[in-house]
């Protein structure tokens, strides 16, 4: 089996939302023909889910707008999130039907995939009882956050190569006090260079869901319209 | 998962395509998600419901389920106006996987026109959908 993928690089997360939202309308009618699995990073932005409020933000809104950060309310699951140069995001469209594939074990197989794609550096990143994504010990690497509309997924995971790590002291991740966020760049000598990581989530995304990825051009994907 | 054939689907419920079940029992108009949505999402920890009052047509999306970090949307069966939500299930969400038919109900709905529910899926067309995707 084919799917797409497509690597938008530093793009506004408000441009890869409104993009997801064509895609997941062109996936479900068969316009998109294949899943289509995204990887982007974004400009500094503070995401929260559909049921977190802002209790877990520690900076103050005046502060944010001062750097210029963005605060937004988004369709996914999950609490309050950071996304940041530095971290990989990566945004699955995929039909879980044609799979076919639960919601659970999807997201079982967006952590593995991270903790594979951790593991291409020797770091031992593992599940959680505490909490959906992976972790290095006590610390969390990777998030998860999907939405699911008409059986089409999208949103998605973000592991942290190597972002800034102070910007998490803007926010309570997933809304657990005294968790810690952690990046790839802790646990290595030198910071795994993101071309690389993209390249092993990739590797690891044909393996895990058995397809083919062939790559679009940003332009392409960017070319799906809401009929 | 656990197979399809382990999943209990009431007889007396109509379902739509997209999983929700509608029940007329006693005059009342319930509708919740199946046993085949509740495999599907996984623990359900959160459950977003509109207000009463709110009017939709059949297909619109009425509210969102979330479980192990994914919102998953909820579609209406028929065209309608919501009576009552499920007041139980704001503290206690997990029912929805555990007892989906019963306290797990979602909605009570005023049915536009409830000649509606005969387009809706019979429990052998619900199954024979789902045997078709295994």
């Amino acid at each position: 089996m084919i799917a797409y993928t497509a690597d938008l690089s530093l793009t506004p997360y408000e441009t890869a939302w409104e993009l997801q939202t064509r895609l997941v309308a062109a996936r479900c009618e068969d316009r998109l023909d294949r899943d289509l699995v995204l990887f982007v990073e974004h400009p500094p932005v503070l995401t929260v889910g559909r049921r977190g409020g802002c209790a877990n933000l520690s900076a103050s809104e005046d502060e944010l707008k001062h750097m210029g950060v963005r605060l937004l309310t988004v369709e996914r699951g999950g609490d309050i999130t950071y996304h940041g140069p530095g971290q990989l995001v990566c945004y699955p469209i995929v039909k879980l039907t044609d799979l076919p594939l639960g919601i659970a074990e999807f997201v079982d197989r967006l952590e593995e995939l991270m903790i594979r794609t951790a593991a291409d550096w020797g770091i031992e990143a593992t599940r959680n009882p505490l909490n959906h994504g992976v972790w290095v010990g006590n610390d969390k690497l990777g998030s998860i956050g999907i939405a699911v509309r008409r059986g089409i997924t999208f949103h998605g995971l973000a592991l942290n190569v190597a972002p800034d790590m102070r910007h998490f002291d803007w926010i309570t991740p997933c809304g657990l006090p005294g968790v810690k966020m952690t990046r790839m760049a802790a646990h290595t000598a030198d910071p795994p260079p993101m071309a690389e990581v993209k390249r092993s989530m990739r590797r690891h995304w044909e393996r895990i869901f058995s397809v083919t990825l062939r790559g679009l051009s940003p332009e392409t994907v960017a070319g799906y319209t809401v009929t | 998962m656990k197979p399809i054939s382990e999943m209990n689907f009431p007889e007396t419920l109509r379902y739509s395509n997209e999983h929700e079940w509608i029940t007329t029992e006693n005059g009342t108009f319930l509708v919740g998600i199946s046993d085949y949505a509740q495999e599907q999402l996984g623990d359900i920890v959160f459950v977003e419901l509109p207000e009463v009052g709110a009017t939709f047509s059949a297909g619109d999306e009425f509210g969102t389920v979330e479980s192990v970090k994914a919102a998953s949307e909820l579609y209406m069966p028929i065209d309608c106006t919501v009576l009552k939500v499920n007041p139980a299930l704001e503290d206690a969400p997990e029912i929805v996987n555990t007892n989906p038919y019963t306290d797990g109900w979602m909605l009570e709905v005023k049915p536009k026109d409830p000649a509606q529910l005969d387009t809706l899926l019979t429990v052998a067309q619900y199954m024979a959908m789902l045997k078709e995707k295994e």
